[in-house]
This record gives structure tokens, C-alpha cells and sequence, in this order.
């Protein structure tokens, strides 16, 4: 169902999305972290690294006594810094994103895209992480810069429930720019279905890399779009730019999902060569696994 | 270049067409739209697939459809021809005769109509399409053949002629009609001459002798159109024939109708045969007729009335109804008042010849024969009143009373009859002088056969006389042994007709007959009784004196005319300057035949004629000639029946070869009367049947190694 374009703040119907939203994110990363993983959170975010001679201007309160105590040196205390991650999530607000299934009720793949970078943003907040949120087409449609305080998800939430899927994409000029925009040490997640044609993905992935961003792509893909599993004469009329189709799915079923393995396959090959994460989601199994992923992989990087 | 079909009906098979059609939009699933992601993708699988759906699904209904196209095409027995196709009544102004086949057969039913009816349609057809300052005539096929219409190119004038035309009870002539047709063309002013010929190709019609007749056969093309594909159903059979008689010399009063009636279809005919007299149903029986067997009934019925009676028998309907029935018309034997005149009575009775005739004109002595005799000597005959009398016999007389053959004479010419025999005491003297206006003949010497010489017999080979007719080849052998030994031998008189009925064997007339007035002369050459031959004692002498009895009284009239067909004519003696002749047809009308004529021609309807002697007219006017009643006085003379030539009912039908050979040198086409093109002859292009079956198989075989792929 696409939505509004221009949807008033006080919109019901946006506010419900909201909280539902909300509440889907909350529960879900609440769930999740349960247990072996809220120690994680208590004093993680300050590392001691070495001390340092003290030289004036250093704070007072860093000073370590103790060896003040036995060496009668005053030394400070340095801390290796290890919050305030800045992450940037890239969410994909193409045409192709607002596929929505007319066999059965199931979630439509940009309702699966929303609440996972609902729940990601909530697990980073969460971790005192500043989360930003970009929306893209052919061009970026809205950004919100990364943020850790907790009211910043208000915003992200809000910015979610607003996504009206539209227009073509093009990732490549999206993540140029971003690149040029974004310093020091940031995380990029991705996440789009992918259906881009000939556009050089990869050499802009690489440029990521180069500058030290960690980047993670969410592949999102609706069972529909693996297995086509349409019967009869139909006419596929495109979410995007694409010339309508005419034909019988039967026949080119078998060679449709050899293409979109292979599209898969291609992107994960691309992103092992370039050392970026790559997590496939199908939006008829549980979000989840990309979330564990996700922690599993913010755990690596905090130990770095 | 042209495509021609023998079987053109099959051509229908066409519509068949439709069928995979039908299947194909039946069974084609209903389209949707579905908004999708990944159409690029789509696009780029269905590059790459090998299978190609939507053709093959195309292609397969175009084989299936191009199968059923070419199998009715097949079936249609296609051919073809490198000859041009033109349209028979063309663009181009062209002299056309129209050969109508107005036979009886064509009288056929096909769906509400007849034949004749859907080839008058046709030739309306024709002649609407036609181009302007085209010329038509029209030509009748039944026989005579005759032009019906010469040469005019006005269309209205020739849709009123056609709308006159009605299918006659005649038979076809097709030869007489191509010569007359051909005789057309070739005085028609026009450059292109066709003829159109609209029959049922009965086989009656084509015969041999006819074409032989056509003195050139130049290159007019010539369409037949055959009508007979029309007929819904098949003639099942007909009456063959129908006698009607009365068993001779019986006491009972009982007509014997004897019918033969032809199952011409394949199956065990189950038939209702009626018995109709004087237009009422009298006896209806149902026959078994085994396929293509004559089989034979006779119906018996009492006569009640000694009157003339018309009839016929009908066998229940089918698609022809015209030989469905058949005429006949009986006269009983007449009440016959006959008085015998003794010239030479004797005492011994067995010696007189009124003792062998009283003997063989009422053989039973009973008022119920038909022949009453009165026996009579020279003395009595003046005493007695002639008008009361239907015959006379004057057996071997020597003189009239003085004066009495004035008597006679106007006895005669009032319509009796009168009959001599020969004897001893006749006088060739008196019979030569005085009854001269009776005699036709004068009577010669005796001749006597010598001792040692064979006696004089009757020469009865071929004799058709009416008085003959129901005597068996046992009997006329028997009567050819009868010994003659003296005879009169005659002289014929100028000016005076008579016919020899029958000859002895030496070429002598032993019967002479001779029509005075109304009435008629017969002269026995020879004894009536046992004096100058041994006939009197003889079985035949009997029926011999009864039928001549009867023939003199004009009694077996309708014996020798009941079986005339259709457009034979009739003969009757010449009526004498008195009276005419006037012959009333089934139909009513009336004919008059003047005081000479002897031939009446227009029988051309079946039925029963009545004829009547009336006084003379005169035929002056026209109107006279067909009178509109019969006029005072007319007398009832008899009847006879005409009946179709069963010939036109046999189911033959003539083949194109045939045809062909009959018209060498014609440009021959056959065609049905519902297709716009004609079947040509097989020698003028190439049949296509074998190659489209061929082409049918290929298409089936494409069809399931498409269906396999799929």
C-alpha cells in the first residue's frame, strides 16, 4: 500500500504506525537481548588504554592517585574510545521496495524493511550508539543525521512511518555521496532489496571500505520475488520504470530463479571479496536472525 | 487458373474451424496484473528461456485450425485447374438457352419444394445477375422437346414465360432438346452462346439415338446443373402396371384389377395399395415389397352396376408421387340384344346355323349372359323391330324380303351392326346388287377345295385384331387347325373402305369388316355352321362369335386403347360426315376431332378420357373445336386411360462420362444447384484431395510434437 507523500505530523493513521512500530522494535530487540547480553551495556563504553604524563589542561579528575601514591609522579589515565558509534542506516525507499504479495496475507517487504531498522536503531540507541537514517531512491530522499540521545528515535520512528516507496533506484550515487559526507569511524547498514541493473555496486562498496566504514548490507527480498509463484496469463506492470510484461510465469520460472540466485549469489561473493557483511533476508522467515547477526557483529568490532 | 470441388457440401466442414477456436478462448486462462519488483528480471529470464510460450500456444491453434481447414478441403475432393473460371451468365452480354427438364421426375420432393420449382428459382437467379443486352430462350426438355421461348432480351418478358411453366407427366428428351438448343445458338446474334441445362440427369432422358441425331456439336460450353442433389428422399417405387378384366364367359360379375407394383429402394417396403373407383377408395391391402422386386396384387371387386367404370390403383407416397398411381378404365361386358336370322332353318336342328350360334352366344341359356339371343327365320324379319336389336346376324340368307335392305341400311347407319355368314343358299347376285351400300365388298365365286387338296386354314400369325386378343397361343394354334373347305372369295368395291380382320391360307380374306355410318359391316367368308367347315364344333367358336359379337357392337372399344402413355396419341376411326368425335380429358376440357381426323394428340395429362360420338359441328371455328360443353346428343362412345411412362420413375441417373461421350467436343460442367462453381471434367486439371490428406497428417503430427512440448 504506498503511502502518503505528504502525511501531516498528526496523521492517526502515522502515529498508530509509529507506535506499532515502537512497540514491534522494542519488543523484539528487548527479547533478544535478554540475559546473555545485557551485561554488555554496563561500563562498556569506557576502555582503559595507558597512562600519560600529566601536562597541563588535562583533567584533574583523570589523574590515577594511587600511582601518585607510590611514584610521586602524577599520570593520567587515557581511555580508549569505544561508544559513540555512528551509524548510518540506508534504507531503501525505491518503487521496487513497495511489493506487496496478491497471492496470501503476508507482510509487505517494506513493512519488513521498517520494523528492521526500527529494531536496529532501537539495539543501537540502545548501546548509547548515534543512529542515523538515510532514505533513498535514484537520489537520497531524507536524512537524518546519527544521534545517540534516546529522543532521537522518536525521530527515525517518525521518518519510518512517513517512507512513501517511489521512484527508481540508484544506489551507487547515494552511497558517492554519503561517502563524502560521513568522518570518522562509521557503520553503514544497508538495506534494500537490490534490484538494480548495471550499476557499479560494488566499486562503491569498496570505496566504503577504503575509508574505513563498516558496512553491512540487508538483503531483503520477498518469497514472491525468490519463487515467482504466479500461475496464468499475467501482466507484470513494474514497481519502478521497467516496460510492462506479458506472460505465462510457468514458463520462465525455472530460469527466473536461477537468475535471482544468481543475483544473490553474486552480491555475496562481492561482498566476501570487499570484507563487507552481507545478510540475506526473506521476509517470510523471522527478523531475528539479522539482528543477531548484527550483535554478533557489533561484538567483533567492540573487541577490535 | 481455377479451384474447382467435386464435393463442395463438404466445404461446410470449414466451420469446424471454430472448434479450436472455441477451445483455445474457452481454456485460455483470465489475464491479471500484478504489480512487480523485479520486472527486469522477468524480461531477462524470458531472453534466456528456451521456451517460448505464447507462440507455441498460437501455433498450435493454428495447426489444429489449419487441420480441420485441410481435412473438409481434403474431403471436398479439391481440383485444379490452370483453365480460367469464369461466371457462367458472365459480365460480358452472352446468348443463352436455358434447357428446362420439366419431365415428371423433376415433379421429385425436395425439402417443401419440387425440383422443377428450385430450377425455376435457379434460372431467376441466373437471369437477375445477368448483364444487360444478354439473350435467353427457352427450351422444354420433356418429350417432345420444343422451344418454349426464342430468343429475347427482355427479362420481363421471360420471368412471365418461366412463371407459366409447370412440370409435365411426359418424359425427358435431352438429346432432342441439346439439338434444338444448339440449332439456337447458332442463329443467335450474340458472340457468346452458352447453354444451361437444369435436370435430374434421369437416365430416361439420355439416349444414344438422340445425340447420333445432332447433326454438329460445336464448342458452346454447356452446364449441367443437377437438381437431383436436392431431392430429400428417393422414389421408393410405383404402380407398374394395372389390368383390369372380367373373367370370360363367368356368370359372376366380378372385376379383376391386376397391379404391379416396384420397391426401387434397398430395404423391405412395407406399402398401403389402394383400389379406387370412380374416385373412390374401395379396397386398401399392405404388401411386403422385397428391395428392387415387382411384386403383384390383384384386388377383386363385385360389380354391382353393368356400367362402364374408371379407376386407379395408387401405392402410398414418397417423394414422387407422380408414379405413385395408375389408371385403368373397364366397360363390362354390354347386355347384348342379339337376333339371329336362320336363311336356311332346318328341322334337324344341329344342321341350322342358329343352333351353333344360339349355343355359343348363350351358352348357359340364362338371362344373366350378356348376350341375349332371338332367333329368327327370313319370314319373321320383317315383323320384328330392327331398333331393338344391338346386332344382326344373317346366317347364310339368299334374298332380303323386297325392299328390307332399305331397312337395314338405316339400321346400320344409326350404329348397329350388322354381321353375314356365308352358305349355300347365299346369292352373290342379290348381296351384289342389292345390299351394295351395305358391303364393302362384292362377293365373287365359292371356292371349293378339291378332294385330295389340304383344306383352307386360318393365317392367324401376328393378328392384332381387337377380336383376338384374349385368345392364348394354345387357342390360336387350335383355331389354325380348324379345316375350311369352301369359302366365298371376294372383290373389293370402289370407293369403299373395309379391313380384313382375319386371312385364310391362301391369302383369301376370311373376315372382312367396314364402318357404314355409326354402325358397322362384318362379313364371314365362310359358314357359320358345319357345312362348309368344322369351325361351329370347336372350343373357340364360341368366344370366336361372342367376341365379334361384341367387337361389332363396339364393345371391346376400350379393351385395345386402355394402355396409352403420356403423350402417345389416340386413334379412332374416322366418325363420317355426320357426327364428330369429342374426347373429354381428366381435366374437363373438351376436344372435338373433325370428321376426318382420326388421331387426338393431346394427351398429355394421366387419367381416364371419355369420348363421345356427338352430331357434326363442323370444325370451322376454333371455338367449335374445343367446345366448352358436350352439345345435345352426344353419345357416350367409351373411355381410355393415359398413364405415365414408368420409364422417367426408374432411379438410374446418367454419369458424367457418359455425358461426355454424348457431347464429345463440348466444353461440359456439372454443378449442384447451391454451388456457385461448377465440378469440371476430371481430364482438365489436377485433384488436390491426396496431397491435402497429406498435408492433414503433417499438420497432426506438428500438432502433437507441439502438444509434447508443451
Amino acid at each position: 500500500m504506498p503511502m502518503k507523500t505528504s502525511a501531516p505530523q498528526f496523521d492517526t493513521q502515522i502515529l498508530s504506525r509509529i507506535s506499532t512500530l515502537k512497540m514491534t522494535a522494542m519488543n523484539l530487540v528487548e527479547g533478544l537481548l535478554t540475559g546473555q547480553h545485557r551485561s554488555r551495556h554496563k561500563g562498556a563504553s569506557v576502555e582503559f588504554a595507558e597512562y600519560k604524563d600529566y601536562s597541563p589542561g588535562d583533567e584533574i579528575r583523570h589523574i590515577d592517585w594511587k600511582v601518585v601514591g607510590k611514584t610521586d609522579k602524577y599520570h593520567v589515565k587515557q581511555f580508549e574510545q569505544s561508544t559513540n558509534l555512528k551509524c548510518t542506516i540506508l534504507l531503501d525507499a525505491s518503487g521496487s521496495m513497495a511489493y506487496q504479495s496478491p497471492l496470501k496475507e503476508q507482510h509487505p517487504k517494506m513493512e519488513y524493511a521498517r520494523t528492521l531498522v526500527a529494531a536496529l536503531s532501537y539495539l543501537l540507541l540502545k548501546q548509547f550508539d548515534a543512529v542515523g537514517l538515510t532514505l533513498f531512491n535514484d537520489k537520497v530522499v531524507e536524512h537524518i543525521p546519527p544521534r545517540s540521545k534516546a529522543s532521537h528515535y522518536q525521530q527515525i520512528l517518525h521518518s519510518l512511518a512517513n517512507i512513501s516507496p517511489q521512484g527508481t533506484t540508484r544506489i551507487d550515487d547515494v552511497l558517492g555521496g554519503l561517502a563524502g559526507r560521513l568522518r570518522g569511524r562509521s557503520m553503514f547498514i544497508l538495506v534494500s532489496d537490490f534490484f538494480v541493473q548495471n550499476q557499479n555496486l560494488r566499486k562503491n562498496l569498496k570505496l566504503l571500505c577504503s575509508r574505513g566504514f563498516e558496512v553491512i548490507l540487508f538483503h531483503v527480498l520477498h518469497p514472491d520475488e525468490i519463487r515467482l509463484p504466479f500461475e496464468g496469463d499475467i501482466i507484470f506492470e513494474s514497481l519502478e520504470d521497467d516496460p510492462a510484461m506479458e506472460l505465462d510465469p510457468k514458463d520462465i520460472n525455472a530460469e527466473y530463479q536461477k537468475m535471482v540466485q544468481e543475483h544473490i549469489n553474486s552480491f555475496q561473493q562481492d561482498c566476501n571479496g570487499l570484507g563487507v557483511d552481507y545478510v540475506f533476508l526473506d521476509t517470510s522467515e523471522s527478523m531475528e536472525q539479522a539482528l543477531i547477526y548484527y550483535l554478533l557483529k557489533r561484538k567483533s568490532l567492540v573487541k577490535l | 487458373m481455377n479451384l474447382n470441388f467435386f464435393s463442395p457440401l463438404f466445404l461446410y466442414g470449414l466451420l469446424g474451424i471454430s472448434a479450436p477456436v472455441l477451445i483455445h478462448f474457452l481454456i485460455r486462462r483470465k489475464q491479471k496484473r500484478i504489480r512487480f519488483s523485479a520486472v527486469y528480471l522477468l524480461a531477462q529470464s524470458q531472453k534466456r528461456s528456451a521456451r517460448n510460450p505464447r507462440p507455441n500456444r498460437l501455433l498450435l491453434l493454428l495447426a489444429r485450425c489449419l487441420a480441420v481447414a485441410l481435412f473438409s478441403l481434403a474431403l471436398a475432393d479439391p481440383f485444379f485447374s490452370f483453365r480460367s473460371s469464369e461466371a457462367f451468365l458472365s459480365s460480358s452480354p452472352a446468348a443463352v438457352v436455358f434447357i428446362l427438364d420439366d419431365s415428371y421426375s423433376m415433379e421429385a420432393q425436395a425439402d417443401e419444394r419440387t425440383l422443377f420449382d428450385h430450377a425455376l428459382e435457379f434460372i431467376f437467379e441466373e437471369i437477375k445477375q445477368a448483364p444487360e443486352k444478354s439473350e435467353y430462350s427457352l427450351v422444354l426438355a420433356s418429350s417432345p422437346a420444343r422451344v418454349e421461348q426464342d430468343w429475347t432480351s427482355d427479362k420481363t418478358i421471360f420471368e412471365k414465360m418461366l412463371q407459366a411453366q409447370s412440370v409435365s407427366f411426359r418424359t425427358t428428351r435431352i438429346g432432342d432438346a441439346i439439338g434444338q438448343s444448339i440449332k439456337l445458338l447458332d442463329s443467335a446474334g450474340q458472340e457468346k452462346k452458352k447453354i444451361l441445362l437444369l435436370t435430374d440427369l434421369d437416365k430416361n432422358g439420355w439416349r444414344e439415338e438422340a445425340f447420333s441425331e445432332i447433326s454438329h456439336f460445336p464448342f458452346y460450353p454447356i452446364r449441367v446443373v443437377d437438381f437431383s442433389r436436392l431431392q430429400s428422399k428417393g422414389n421408393d417405387g410405383m404402380v407398374k402396371s394395372v389390368q383390369a378384366s372380367q373373367e370370360f364367359l363367368t356368370r359372376s360379375r366380378l372385376l379383376r384389377v391386376n397391379a404391379k407394383v416396384r420397391n426401387f429402394s434397398n430395404v423391405l417396403s412395407r406399402r398401403a395399395l389402394s383400389l379406387f373407383l370412380e374416385g373412390k377408395i374401395v379396397k386398401e391391402e399392405f404388401l411386403d415389397i422385397p428391395p428392387g422386386q415387382t411384386l403383384t396384387h390383384e384386388f377383386s371387386y363385385p360389380l354391382r352396376k353393368n356400367q362402364p367404370l374408371k379407376g386407379k390403383v395408387q401405392v402410398s407416397n414418397d417423394a414422387l408421387m407422380i408414379d405413385n398411381s395408375r389408371h385403368f378404365s373397364f366397360h363390362p361386358s354390354q347386355n347384348l340384344k342379339v337376333m339371329v336370322v336362320d336363311g336356311d332353318p332346318k328341322t334337324i336342328s344341329h344342321q341350322s346355323e342358329s343352333f351353333y350360334l344360339e349355343r355359343a352366344l348363350n351358352p348357359f341359356s340364362v338371362s344373366l349372359s350378356h348376350i341375349d339371343p332371338t332367333i329368327s327365320t327370313l319370314a319373321e324379319l320383317p315383323l320384328r323391330n330392327l331398333s331393338d336389336f344391338s346386332v344382326v346376324i344373317l346366317a347364310n340368307i339368299r334374298e332380303l324380303a323386297p325392299g328390307y335392305e332399305l331397312e337395314l341400311e338405316e339400321f346400320v347407319l344409326n350404329g348397329g351392326a350388322l354381321l353375314f355368314g356365308m352358305g349355300d343358299q347365299v346369292n352373290p347376285k342379290y348381296f351384289n346388287e342389292r345390299l351394295g351400300n351395305l358391303l364393302p365388298v362384292k362377293l365373287d365365286s365359292q371356292y371349293q377345295v378339291r378332294k385330295g387338296e389340304p383344306s383352307l386354314h386360318l393365317s392367324l400369325e401376328n393378328n392384332a385384331h381387337p377380336v383376338m386378343k384374349i385368345f392364348s397361343h394354345k387357342e390360336i394354334d387350335e383355331m389354325r387347325e380348324i379345316n375350311f373347305y369352301s369359302t366365298y372369295t371376294i372383290q373389293p368395291r370402289e370407293d369403299k373402305k373395309f379391313k380384313v380382320g382375319t386371312w385364310f391360307s391362301n391369302q383369301n380374306p376370311a373376315v372382312v369388316e367396314s364402318n357404314v355410318g355409326k354402325g358397322i359391316v362384318v362379313l364371314f367368308l365362310s359358314s357359320l355352321d358345319r357345312d362348309w367347315n368344322d369351325f361351329s364344333i370347336q372350343p373357340t367358336f364360341l368366344p370366336w362369335v361372342q367376341r365379334w359379337t361384341q367387337y361389332s357392337a363396339r364393345g371391346l372399344d376400350n379393351i385395345s386403347r386402355q394402355n396409352l402413355l403420356v403423350g402417345e396419341p389416340f386413334r379412332q376411326s374416322a366418325s363420317g360426315p355426320d357426327s364428330n368425335w369429342i374426347i373429354r380429358s381428366p381435366d374437363g376440357s373438351l376436344y372435338v376431332l373433325g370428321n376426318e381426323e382420326e388421331i387426338f394428340s393431346e394427351t398429355f395429362q394421366p387419367g381416364t378420357y371419355h369420348l363421345f360420338s356427338a352430331p357434326s359441328v363442323g370444325t370451322s371455328s376454333a371455338a367449335k373445336k374445343t367446345p366448352v360443353k358436350i352439345p345435345d346428343g352426344a353419345e357416350s362412345a367409351g373411355t381410355f386411360t393415359v398413364n405415365v411412362d414408368i420409364q422417367e420413375s426408374e432411379p438410374g441417373k446418367i454419369f458424367q462420362k457418359e455425358i461426355a461421350s454424348f457431347l464429345a467436343g463440348m466444353k461440359i460442367e456439372i454443378q449442384e444447384p447451391r454451388s456457385s462453381t461448377a465440378t469440371p471434367q476430371t481430364d482438365d486439371g489436377v485433384p488436390l484431395a491426396t496431397f491435402l490428406f497429406l498435408m492433414v497428417a503433417g499438420m497432426f503430427l506438428a500438432e502433437g510434437w507441439m502438444v509434447r512440448k508443451e
